[in-house]
């Protein structure tokens, strides 16, 4: 028995590496969102081993349905299918083979015949952002509010070393953007596949990472690794050196969810509009998460820091709040270019939402600056002031649920 | 462009390798001795922090299935955050024992994540018997860990513990290994193209 157990081990040692595990598709015919000038006659799956065809192993969708697929084969390594001829427009191709290992495997791709190609994550069946986007997204903005807003509240106003408190509520921060990222990139591949759990553990997300919401997870996730080995690199070693780059890194790779979003995607879009939503999205996590700062860390660890981060925060936030408004009304101007679209499109009435909520975070935020500021910088202190500036934080969170809302939304064309 | 996954296989072995030699190290010739020189201390938790580190591009390129995106999300996180569990021992930022207990739970993860994305039994091709190796490997090789929080003078905790590395690496280098002295048996696998 036990020889027989080794030479089956060995025997398994020796299996080649080509069938480690289930199959990967290599390249197709047409190629992932390839724009064609005439129908093709085939499409054609390779993969890197050999698989096995099932029953409807490829399926070819147009904008307005499925549309007959006369012949499927294998060919080896090759899934092979013969289509109609296809008129003008987007085309999805929806595909699922039996790979060596007995896994089902599956994958979406799209091409586009005289016109461009949709991207995987609007493909046929695609039913786009939902709720539980919604939420994720939201809790995207607070995590990278707790990572750029720390950071930025720690070298911009207290200027000084902070308690542990500063690098554990950050550290959540950036491990949250991560996480958060990943389920973010599954839950819209998840869309795009349309498939149920079991077998989206083994669908092909590649497609998915070359949209432009591929690129921008793939930047942030790079982007926010580094952040912490950096933020974990200042509180080691107690150098600030550490946290200039990670604070850059992550203001810069804030504009990732920009240049995913509907100011880059969205007809009409520029650098300008991308810049405006980076520099929007930017002030906005410096304003909540300097927030979060002084109510959980200076407040009630450091008193004799209270009136200097009190003030020199002030200041911070009326930037942050002039460059929210600047291009808040800019990017408003662009996406609702006709003043009744405020009221007469879901969009519009989700940013109106937005405004009142942004207004009241503003009032209060005024109140704490015009009444406030000057009592704390004569007497030290106002009573009761670490909740109102809670309040006003909380005001900011419910400001970010809203523009995750407003994100996922489409603009009226 | 990608490298092909046998060579970051490779890459990773070498970094627990690395990490497994400079803990053998430690092991044979004593703590006191392996610190004489007071940057070795960091140079095994480095390693495993760094390796972390190096995870994330592997995650977010090898995006062929869910689940190898899943487990390389996980690895990373582990190796990052154990490494760094460490390191802030060594340095003297975090000061109870029961920190220590984190690379058992980094080992117990690890395995678990090696385990839960071999969907294959174990002798089903050389792929599944490794996986299956390299997630009970930890999952038992976590007693080590365990032992060095409860005992961190114990010869036989930190050898175990080396070992395991060691171990670990050899199996990671025959995980995606195409060299021809193993040959190339399967059907499943059709005509070499390596």
């Amino acid at each position: 028995m036990r020889h027989a157990l080794l030479i089956a081990a060995f025997a398994a040692l020796a299996l080649p590496a080509q069938a480690f595990a289930h199959a990967t598709l290599e390249r197709t015919s047409p190629a992932f969102e390839q724009r064609l000038s005439t129908s093709p006659r085939i499409v054609t799956l390779r993969f890197d081993q050999y698989i096995e065809g099932l029953p409807h192993a490829i399926r070819l969708y147009s904008a307005h349905g499925e549309l007959p697929v006369p012949r499927i084969r294998t060919d080896g390594r090759a899934l092979i299918a013969s289509v109609p001829k296809l008129r003008r427009g987007g085309y999805t191709i929806r595909w699922h083979a039996l790979s060596g290992d007995g896994h089902v495997v599956s994958g979406v791709f799209t091409f586009g015949v005289r016109a461009k190609a949709p991207a995987p994550t609007e493909a046929f069946g695609a039913s786009g952002p939902t709720r539980t986007e919604d939420v994720v997204r939201w809790l995207y903005f607070l995590s990278l509010a707790l990572v750029v807003g720390g950071l930025g509240f720690r070298l911009l106003v207290a200027r000084r070393r902070l308690p542990d408190r500063f690098f554990a509520l950050t550290g959540v921060g950036v491990f949250a953007t991560l996480n958060v990222g990943i389920a973010a990139f599954l839950l819209r591949a998840e869309d795009a596949l349309q498939l149920p759990f079991g077998r989206l553990l083994y669908g092909d997300l590649s497609p998915i990472a070359r949209t432009r919401f591929g690129t921008a997870f793939v930047a942030m996730t790079l982007g926010f690794s580094a952040v912490a080995a950096l933020l974990f690199l200042a509180w080691l070693t107690d150098r600030d050196v550490f946290l200039w780059p990670a604070f850059l890194i992550g203001l810069c790779f804030v504009s990732g969810l920009s240049l995913s979003g509907h100011s880059a995607a969205a007809a009409g879009s520029s650098w300008k509009s991308a810049l405006a939503d980076w520099a929007h999205l930017a002030a906005a996590c410096l304003w909540i998460g300097g927030l979060v700062q002084l109510v959980v860390v200076v407040w009630p660890l450091l008193p004799e820091l209270r009136r200097p981060a009190l003030v020199a925060f002030s200041r911070l936030a009326t930037v942050c709040v002039g460059v929210l408004l600047l291009a808040g009304v800019y990017l408003a101007i662009l996406r609702l270019p006709r003043l009744s679209d405020l009221w007469t499109t879901g969009y519009g009435q989700i940013l109106l939402v937005k405004i009142a909520l942004v207004a009241l975070a503003f009032a209060w935020g005024g109140l704490h600056k015009l009444r406030a500021v000057p009592v704390v910088a004569r007497d030290g202190t106002v009573p009761r002031l670490r909740a109102s500036l809670a309040g006003e934080s909380m005001i900011g969170m419910i400001v970010l649920l809203v523009a995750a809302f407003l994100v996922n939304a489409k603009p009226p064309a | 462009m990608q490298p092909p996954s046998e060579h970051v296989h490779w890459l990773f072995a070498t970094g627990v390798l690395l990490l497994g030699l400079c803990l053998l190290a430690e092991a044979v010739v004593g703590t006191e001795v392996w610190r004489r020189r007071a940057w070795r201390a960091y140079l095994w938790p480095g390693l495993a922090f760094t390796l972390g580190v190096f995870m994330w591009p592997v995650m977010t390129f090898y995006t062929n299935s869910t689940i190898h995106m899943l487990a390389h999300g996980a690895w990373a996180e582990v190796l990052m955050i154990a490494g760094a569990v460490e390191l802030a021992l060594v340095r003297g930022k975090l000061h109870s024992p029961a920190w220590r207990l984190t690379m058992a739970a980094a080992f117990l993860v690890s395995g678990s994540a090696f385990l839960v994305h071999e969907q294959n039994v174990w002798f089903f091709q050389r792929s599944s018997l490794l996986h299956h190796l390299l997630g009970w490997t930890l999952v038992a090789a976590a007693v080590f860990p365990l032992a060095r929080s409860v005992r961190p003078r114990s010869q036989a905790a930190a050898a175990g513990f080396a070992l395991t590395f060691v171990v670990l690496a050899v199996f990671l280098y025959c995980d995606r290994d195409v060299a021809p002295v193993f040959g190339h048996l399967s059907p499943l696998a059709g005509p070499p193209h390596r």
